[in-house]
């Protein structure tokens, strides 16, 4: 034995241990920004206080919620392979008597609509829902504290239902526009607005249900990366896959599809 | 002007050694702007040790998706506590301190993992006979340095495998560089013994 002959074997294999392949440095970087905006959000919304629910709200909220049910169907006469999916999900919701109602529902216009006048009509809508849902934590925040009535509760869930509707609606709309190369500066700000709602109610009572409150958390990481998209408006394919791959792995629309058949049905809409 | 000051930290961090005579002082240009939120320093950060960091996380590991995970929660965690980076040391050793801490913990905990669906009798043994005449030397260095302790199995990856000097370890893992020296001997040791019967059948 020759401990001078061992050193040498001990020097050569050592070299070969674990050896790294090349460094991913764009997909690390990627996910270590998504991750510190996601605890960014998580941190602030510590701080802030539980907001309360505007009963009044609720009405105007339940009739609204049909655009969502509506939403999809309309993506997918617009664009008839990327929407499918979505589509096959809508025809599971039945919108309810009263929401069936509303304008938006009562429009076959929106078939033959262009590709920006459907996007602008949907975007107006959940604008709308947004509106409402910011004015809600408003009021809230004034409030001084305490358990909200059943009434107010449930107004609260059909604000929530339908901002999730509206967001399914949107990403739907982006995968389609950005596989297209379509990305414009509408869809940015409709992501824009979109991601603030779902801001806001990832400090609202919405997150006191663990389930709502993983959704939000992930539907936050997936808006912020595609209004970074949008906005940038690169057509960068890597960027495109990393979405896809946010979407995917946390199976967003499953979660929204679900969410919002299941909730719709419990809430008797 | 921003970015050419921002490459110069870059290189400087990345030179080995690092040529420029005022490291400490690039370092604490480079956190400030960082702590002001600047993206193109964050990002220069990052770029500056990610590298480094990375190969080590996966030389630790072995896994690209392990290397990954620590890399970057080790990057998150830097950037969280950037605030409390003083300048005692590089910024080099402050991040590579809270990587290490990272990678052994993360480790411990796929360890545990592991041994919920493992048994003993699965592992490999360095006593077994059907592993001692495997005849592949790198095979058998390998598990032999898979199977160094917690404490001598960084220091050899370290020094051994990726060419840290005992100041780096030392400063990395917080302890005395003569304990840095010391467990490399003792890690050394160890893996001769592994290597022996293979190093006798070819030192003829």
């Amino acid at each position: 034995m020759n401990d001078d002959r061992i050193d040498e074997l001990l020097s050569e294999g050592a070299r070969d241990y674990n050896q790294p392949g090349s460094v991913p440095r764009e997909e690390m970087w990627a996910r270590i920004e998504a991750s510190r905006r996601a605890r960014a959000v998580r941190a602030e919304t510590r701080t802030r206080k539980t907001i309360w629910v505007w009963p009044s709200v609720g009405m105007a909220a339940a009739a609204i919620l049909a655009v969502g049910i509506t939403i999809g169907r309309g993506i997918e006469r617009a664009a008839p392979s990327a929407a499918a999916p979505v589509a096959a999900n809508q025809t599971r919701l039945q919108p309810a008597p009263d929401s069936a109602q509303t304008p938006s529902t009562q429009r076959p216009t929106t078939t033959v609509a262009s590709r920006d006048s459907l996007i602008n009509e949907l975007r107006e809508q959940t604008r709308n829902t947004d509106r409402r849902a910011h004015e809600l934590a408003a009021t809230r925040d004034l409030a001084s504290g305490g358990e909200p009535a059943a009434e107010t509760n449930l107004a609260y869930h059909l604000v929530v239902l339908q901002h999730l509707a509206g967001s399914e609606a949107m990403i739907t709309a982006f995968r389609t526009a950005a596989h297209r190369g379509e990305m414009d500066a509408q869809l940015a700000s409709w992501s824009r607005e979109l991601l603030s709602t779902t801001r806001m109610l990832e400090a609202s009572a919405a997150t006191r249900d663990p389930t709502m409150k993983r959704l939000l958390e992930d539907l936050d990481l997936v808006m912020a990366q595609i209004v970074q998209y949008a906005t940038h408006g690169t057509n960068n394919s890597e960027e495109l896959d990393l979405i896809e791959q946010s979407i995917t792995t946390r199976g967003v629309m499953g979660k929204l599809r679900g969410t919002v058949s299941a909730r719709n049905a419990a809430a008797g809409t | 002007m921003l970015l050419a000051r921002i490459n110069v930290v870059t290189e400087a961090a990345n030179a080995q050694p690092c040529p420029d005579p005022h490291p400490r002082l690039l370092d604490r240009q480079l956190v400030s702007r960082c702590l002001a939120q600047d993206p193109v320093a964050e990002r220069a950060l990052y770029d500056a040790h990610v590298d480094r960091l990375y190969r080590l996380m996966y030389r630790m590991t072995g896994d690209a998706d392990l290397a990954a995970d620590f890399t970057q929660e080790s990057f998150i965690r830097a950037f969280e506590r950037l605030d409390q980076f003083r300048g005692d040391s590089s910024l080099a050793t402050w991040l590579h301190t809270i990587a290490v801490s990272v990678a052994l913990n993360g480790m411990r905990k796929v360890k545990r993992i592991q041994a919920r669906t493992e048994t003993i009798d699965d592992l490999p043994s360095l006593t077994t006979e059907a592993f001692r005449f495997t005849g592949d030397l790198k095979a058998r260095l390998h598990a032999a340095i898979d199977a160094l302790s917690e404490k001598l199995r960084p220091v050899f990856v370290m020094h051994d495998v990726e060419g840290y000097t005992h100041e780096e370890i030392a400063g990395s893992l917080g302890i005395p560089i003569g304990t840095s020296k010391a467990r490399l001997f003792d890690a050394r040791a160890k893996l001769r013994v592994a290597l022996a019967p293979f190093a006798g059948d070819r030192a003829v």
